[in-house]
């Protein structure tokens, strides 16, 4: 395997870790908040996108939007229940609440959509590319596209915009941002449920790449946990530079060692960087 | 730290800690032996089916599995949720010193023991630093890589696990006992789950305890007390490990056989429900929450998805309508009974 499609195979991998972890790092930066069942989410943006393609036979491109509708109206009940949570900025329990939510779409998923693994008909995975002897497909340059797309519009609303403006005020002090007439939990709400349409979006685009189960959701949230912890808690470019450099990792260490250990040598480049360096690769 | 929200602190109303104060120690100690000896009668009271030893010695095991969280999530008040790895650890260990090497429970116990600590230690101390929930992202991120790894290590048997855990055997008066079946492991496990409980309780009591729950309801202060937070932490998630792989330990004898399975979010759930479930904080809690679940999946299954559904809408639901778990009702309800009599 040459250099250059090393290369290509670890952008496409890495754009896909980073689009995994788009929603979570503006739900850290933006509102300091926590979902574990972030993973569940993607699982479940894969797993309507396919049951709308192959069910109600809607071609992929209507039935992405199918699948982040839903996810969205699921994502507004799910945080309606977890307001007061919220504004009481209870991290504990909102780890445990959002890991039990996590646990019960894992189940209901497998109920309505059974157990076998399933496989996303996207037109952009049949399409075969090339570049410099590297092939690969059409599905990874979507992939990549979207990832550069929605980080730099999560950039430029978070940190250039009004609306981007009070979120950060909720962000650094909830009750404070109400005196000023900043309805907190509408933002919370807008937050919570733009990360679980970018989660839903990565499970529609990148889970195409493979076959899809049920339980996916569980270990896909772990690479998105390496791309935040890595790149310092709530850094939203860190996230991009870091889940491309994890990709790129991925495809170097899969050429000389057992893919299987990818993750765990990820893992434990992590603990060392926690070691040396606690706060991530955050600057401040 | 984000701690400060573990719910209200433990007190019972004062009327209730004044009677259970008033109790002099032996009458007590008393109270705690009859206890332990209807929880050893109780299967053969309901029936004495396979069906009911099995699901008590699971009861007897999972509380243990769960009283290792429970050190750390109760008293440290960090949510640890990678005590999967030191579970499936304990078990792993058990089966691969007695179905390679032979060896017997008592030595297998040790080196489950030995092994926990030390995975214990390496993430503890690569954690000290970590604040706010990163310590939950990386815990839960090691349990999950453990599970590929597991799955992937011909050694540790890859997908299939290890089978041919021998039958548990310990050297007694007249030669040895061996238990064959769930009711001849019945005592064994109880045996275990008593003594569990008596470190949590000793552990509640000791300085160890206070100084963690201290460092949970006010790390500024405690720091400012010269208490060294960091120490703390580590010492406390070091303890809670063997716990849990001490259950481990007795479920590869149970099952004679561990597999990858060992590692999956059920467990972790189970681990957390049955600390929340009841109430943080109480002694018998971890054994009261493992009782209500474990009887819900061995006596009244609804089958994978449907149980997965249910054990997370139990504890998404304790958290969000009574974060005091069970007890919290229980006290609500007391105090209502009490304000309309005046």
């Amino acid at each position: 395997m040459n250099v250059v499609s090393q290369l290509v195979n670890g952008l496409a991998l890495g754009a896909g870790y980073a689009l995994l972890a788009v929603g979570w790092t503006v739900l850290l930066s933006a509102a300091r908040l926590v979902n574990f069942a972030h993973g569940q989410l993607y699982m479940l943006g894969a797993f309507v996108t396919w049951f709308a393609t192959t069910r109600f036979g809607l071609p992929y491109l209507v039935a992405i939007p199918v699948a982040l509708v839903a996810v969205a109206a699921l994502a507004v009940v799910l945080q309606l229940l977890m307001t007061r949570l919220t504004l009481d900025q209870n991290i504990v329990s909102l780890m445990l609440v959002t890991l039990a939510f996590g646990y019960l779409l894992q189940g209901g998923a497998g109920l309505i959509f059974g157990g076998d693994p399933q496989i996303i008909d996207s037109p952009f995975q049949r399409q075969d590319l090339s570049l410099g002897g590297a092939r690969f497909t059409g599905q990874d340059v979507v992939i990549i596209v979207l990832a550069l797309v929605l980080y730099a519009v999560a950039f430029y609303v978070l940190g250039r915009t009004n609306v981007g403006r009070m979120v950060r005020g909720v962000a650094e002090d909830p009750k404070l941002a109400q005196l000023y007439g900043i309805d907190a939990g509408r933002v919370y709400l807008v937050v919570f449920v733009f990360s679980a349409v970018c989660a839903a979006l990565a499970g529609a685009v990148v889970a195409p790449r493979s076959p899809i189960l049920t339980s996916i959701g569980f270990e896909e949230v772990i690479i998105t946990f390496l791309v935040v912890v890595l790149a310092g808690i709530g850094n939203l470019i860190g996230g991009l530079v870091v889940g491309m450099g994890l990709g790129l990792f991925t495809a170097v260490f899969g050429t000389y060692f057992p893919p299987a250990y990818s993750t765990a040598a990820a893992f434990v480049l992590l603990l060392v960087v926690l070691v040396v360096r606690p706060q991530g690769l955050k600057a401040r | 730290m984000t701690t400060a929200d573990l719910g209200t602190p433990v007190d019972a109303p004062p009327s209730a800690a004044g009677n259970r104060r008033g109790l002099p120690g032996a009458a007590r100690a008393l109270g705690w032996l009859v206890l332990v000896v209807l929880a050893y009668l109780l299967p053969t009271l309901l029936g004495g089916s396979d069906r009911i030893f099995a699901t008590v010695v699971l009861i007897a095991i999972f509380a243990m599995m769960s009283y290792g969280v429970d050190i750390v999530l109760s008293y440290l008040g960090e949510v640890s949720l990678g005590h999967t790895l030191f579970w499936a650890a304990g078990a792993y260990t058990t089966a691969l010193v007695t179905v390679n090497a032979g060896w017997s429970p008592l030595p297998a116990l040790l080196a489950s023991v030995a092994v926990t600590t030390v995975l214990a230690l390496l993430l503890g101390l690569a954690t000290l630093r970590t604040r706010e929930f990163v310590f939950s992202l990386v815990t839960y991120a090691a349990a999950i890589i453990g599970l590929t790894v597991v799955q992937n290590t011909g050694a540790l048997g890859g997908s299939d696990g290890i089978v041919g855990v021998p039958v548990f055997e310990l050297p007694a008066v007249d030669g040895t006992y061996v238990a064959r079946t769930n009711a001849e492991l019945w005592p064994i496990a109880l045996v275990f789950l008593v003594l569990v409980v008596l470190l949590v309780a000793r552990f509640r009591r000791s300085r160890l305890g206070t100084t963690a729950l201290m460092a949970q309801m006010n790390g500024d202060l405690a720091t400012a007390m010269g208490v060294d937070v960091r120490r703390t932490r580590v010492l406390v998630f070091v303890l809670s490990a063997p716990v849990t792989a001490l259950a481990g330990w007795l479920y590869a004898y149970q099952r004679s056989y561990v597999s990858p399975d060992l590692l999956s979010p059920t467990f972790l759930l189970f681990m957390l429900t049955a600390v929340i479930l009841p109430g943080r904080r109480l002694l018998l809690g971890p054994l009261v929450g493992a009782a209500l679940l474990t009887s819900q999946q061995q006596l009244a299954s609804l089958g994978g998805d449907a149980d997965k559904i249910v054990l997370g809408g139990v504890l998404a639901a304790a958290l969000l309508l009574s974060p005091d778990g069970l007890i919290g009702i229980w006290r609500a309800a007391v105090q209502r009974v009490r304000g309309n009599r005046r």
